[in-house]
């Protein structure tokens, strides 16, 4: 076994692929941060709001105001630097911690595939993805076409682990015996063309893409893996993506998962790509071709491969954690982030906060005094933002000369078309909860599973 | 395999679900007819009974400019507070020309700001559009001007009459004019309302839900009982009731308006037309048909249980709204929370089940 996995870290691929991928993301992620841009969102999230929510840990993050714009330029030019090829691993560090440090700069607007994006982002930095087709080849006249194979199968293996923790996450009786949330979304579709006034009306349909999305998420890896299925599995990739992007805002997120996924084709594949783009290129700039001198890459070093084994480790492990807390993990969301869990709730939340004086007395705070609509409407039924959020209050009024007070929270959830039910306990004072790994008790259990 | 596998589970799991049983399942809704009732049947009657009290009013008005004494005064008052009912059907829809004019904000901005109101008179000069002036017009300003004025009729008869009397009709003509082009674009633009049912951040549908929500937990639920017992401030703050002039001469009309707004609210919600009461499309029935097709619970009774509750709570209240808050808050504040009640249920179910695209931010989401 150990032989066998010593051959394999030392076996060999084209660099084709990595060479596509890079450019691929490259380009992908330039437009993913412009979009960002152009919407207006970095001052609607990140310069705005008075408050920002940090993850766990993260507290300590500084905002950066204004400057929030230096970062995002920082990811632009490194995502043209990254797809040129030119000084990679430069660019590449200088991204993941640019692209990384906004992602923590607040929480609000945590989506799994910025989370996909950070990972990935740091999976590339020990990768070659300059070693062939790059401006880097250029500088140091070299090139490499071959690459450890491992550095592709890393990147097939992370896919994998989305997909598959995905389909995982499907396997519930929300999503399987009452095809929620899809129902509620699908229904309210009403108003797309052909298909919303009959089709999505229909609670067969409802059911037909509740578990066809959960086959798919699980059959996908496979079907692209193997060489008999993958151009059929390619094609679903394609289709599904299309089809979610019709039905729901999600961005940038199927363009990211359909680029990706041209990693699991062969090298031949890759190589016309290259050769397209090459020839495109000379024809049009009429540049000549340079010889380089043909390296081989030493082995890979033993620190790169611990950091990626690690690194896999731990994504294994972290979508796993939610078994460690009792009750329904939609309701009380421990362990939701970080585990590829997409579209499962329609989750709804109104959550007040109760600030009681010394002598007794009690008010009601405005949210919208503190908050952004969007930054109240996530508060509003996820744990952890309304534990900070009551914290953020205890200090907004200590300061304001109030003592001793205490804040409990008065918040309902609908999750999945249930009946909105208490989702805090309101009568435990949330200044005297410190937020940490432990189960959180003052969550109300869900009734009616 | 796994595909006949999987047709075959869902084969087996839809003949189990089966769906619902209400008449609804299946064949669509159609938003249209409910845009359409409520457009037809509750909105515009609903701004033409308004605008007809206005007229009523600039008339009396008219009448006491040319003869100014107790008993057309008392006229004005009369005609006043039916106009300030009336109101209360049309103040939650802020929508289009009404919410670019903050037509709401300037003709119910309480408490009225009376320095402002008396160095308006004075002084002249002043605009009804610019929003430091928004509580020194409207109805609030009108209680104050009828009902509030620390002379009563003296101050209209005395040296500097004219003027009051001149502020009290600018601010009734400006009422009057804000209305009646609100009015008139909701008959020019009903078609293209009614036919706006998308599901998108500017649809009418979802706007007019929007509203509907916004107005049942801020216009009604805080300004008319939350803000007055104290719910955001800690200690009660009596003198901020709706119309608090003429309810400490009557010593009820805080608590009239507030069952007016409440059932213009339960009509809204179920319907329910303004002029002859019949029952048509509304949210009730638009839940039915969500909640058939998704098994899902009952909302439609839910709410209306949940609205009779509250009223039957504001019907107990004392007749004097003002004078229960300082002799017994806590009642109030049980009130309160019982409005409360119906806020969850409309922000939290009634949203999630019509999964309205609400304009927060047009976030991505995964």
């Amino acid at each position: 076994m150990t032989i066998e996995l010593r051959e394999y870290f030392k076996s060999s691929k084209s660099a084709s692929p990595l060479a596509v991928f890079r450019i691929g993301f490259g380009l992908m992620m330039l437009y993913s941060i412009m979009r960002f841009y152009f919407m207006g969102w970095i001052e609607k999230v990140y310069i705005n709001p008075k408050f920002h929510f940090k993850y766990y840990g993260f507290e300590w993050i500084p905002d950066l105001g204004e400057f929030t714009y230096i970062l995002f330029f920082i990811c632009a030019i490194t995502s043209i630097m990254i797809t040129l090829g030119l000084k990679y691993k430069l660019s590449i560090i200088l991204f993941f911690c640019s692209f990384t440090y906004i992602e923590l700069l607040e929480k609000t607007v945590y989506l799994n595939h910025y989370y996909f994006i950070s990972i990935l982002s740091f999976l590339l930095i020990f990768l070659p993805l300059n070693a062939a087709f790059s401006f880097d080849n250029l500088i140091s006249n070299t090139k490499e076409t071959k690459v450890p194979s491992w550095t592709i199968d890393c990147l097939k293996l992370l896919l994998a682990i989305v997909y598959i923790y995905a389909g995982i996450a499907k396997i519930n009786t929300d999503w399987l015996i009452e095809a929620m949330p899809l129902k509620l979304w699908l229904t309210s579709k009403y108003d797309l063309p052909i298909i919303g006034e009959y089709f999505m009306q229909q609670v067969w349909v409802h059911y037909l893409m509740s578990w066809g999305g959960m086959l798919y998420d699980l059959s996908i890896p496979f079907l692209l893996l193997f060489k008999r299925t993958r151009k059929f599995g390619f094609f679903m990739v394609v289709f599904f993506h299309a089809f979610t992007r019709v039905l729901f805002p999600i961005g940038v997120f199927p363009i990211v998962m359909i680029i990706s996924s041209l990693i699991f084709f062969d090298e031949k594949f890759h190589t016309r790509v290259i050769n397209f783009i090459k020839n495109s290129l000379f024809k049009f700039f009429q540049f000549k071709k340079r010889e380089k001198l043909e390296v081989e890459r030493k082995s890979t070093s033993k620190i790169t491969i611990v950091i990626v084994l690690i690194f896999f480790v731990i994504q294994l492990i972290v979508p796993l954690r939610y078994n460690l807390y009792p009750g329904n993990i939609m309701w009380h969301e421990q362990g939701y982030r970080f585990s590829w869990r997409v579209m499962l709730m329609e989750k709804i939340g109104y959550s007040t906060f109760k600030i009681e004086q010394e002598n007794g007395r009690y008010f009601y705070v405005k949210n919208e005094d503190h908050l952004t609509s969007y930054q109240e409407k996530q508060m509003s039924f996820q744990p952890d933002f309304i534990l900070e959020y009551a914290h953020y209050l205890g200090e907004f009024y200590k300061k304001k000369g109030m003592d001793n007070i205490k804040v409990f929270a008065d918040s309902f959830v609908s999750l999945n078309g249930r009946k909105s039910q208490r989702f805090v306990d309101p009568d435990i004072n949330l200044l005297e909860i410190k937020d940490s790994f432990r189960n959180k008790e003052w969550i109300l259990p869900l009734k009616n599973e | 395999m796994r595909k006949i596998l999987s047709i075959l589970t869902i084969t087996i799991i839809l003949s189990a679900c089966g769906g619902g049983e209400e008449g609804y399942v299946g064949d669509g809704y159609d938003r249209g007819v409910l845009l359409t009732n409520i457009t037809d049947n509750i909105i515009i009657p609903a701004y033409e009974n308004f605008s007809t009290k206005l007229n009523d009013l600039e008339n009396v008005v008219g009448l006491f400019s040319t003869q100014t004494d107790q008993p057309n005064l008392d006229l004005v008052e009369d005609k006043w507070f039916d106009a300030y009912k009336a109101w209360q059907h049309v103040e939650m829809f802020d929508i289009n020309m009404a919410e670019d004019i903050n037509y709401r904000k300037k003709i119910n901005s309480y408490p009225c700001n009376t320095a402002r109101i008396e160095l308006n008179i004075m002084n002249g000069g002043y605009d009804f559009d610019d929003p430091n002036h928004y509580a020194a017009q409207g109805f609030p300003t009108l209680d104050y001007l009828i009902n509030g004025l620390p002379n009563g009729i003296s101050n209209y008869t005395g040296a500097s009459g004219s003027m009051y009397l001149g502020y009290l009709q600018d601010v009734i003509n400006d009422i009057k004019i804000n209305t009646n082009n609100i009015k008139n674009e909701w008959v020019t633009n009903r078609n293209e309302f009614v036919g706006s049912i998308d599901n998108t951040a500017t649809s009418s549908l979802n706007k007019l839900t929007n509203d509907f929500i916004f107005y049942y937990e801020k216009g009604m639920r805080a300004n008319k009982i939350g803000i007055p017992v104290g719910i955001f401030s800690g200690s009660p703050l009596p003198q901020n009731v709706e119309c608090y002039y003429y309810n400490l001469k009557t010593g009820n009309a805080s608590k009239i308006l507030l069952l007016e707004a409440f059932d213009a609210v339960e009509k809204m919600f179920n319907g329910i037309s303004f002029n002859d009461n019949i029952k048509g499309e509304g949210w009730g029935n638009y839940l039915l048909y969500l909640n058939a097709l998704s098994n899902g619970v009952d909302l439609d009774t839910d709410i209306n249980e949940t609205f009779s509750e509250a009223l039957e709570a504001i019907e107990n209240l004392d007749d004097d709204l003002m004078n229960n808050i300082i002799t017994d808050e806590l009642q109030v504040r049980s009130t309160y929370d019982k409005v409360q009640r119906g806020t969850v249920l409309l922000k939290t179910d009634m949203l999630g089940y019509l999964n309205i695209d609400v304009d927060y931010l047009d976030a991505d989401g995964d």
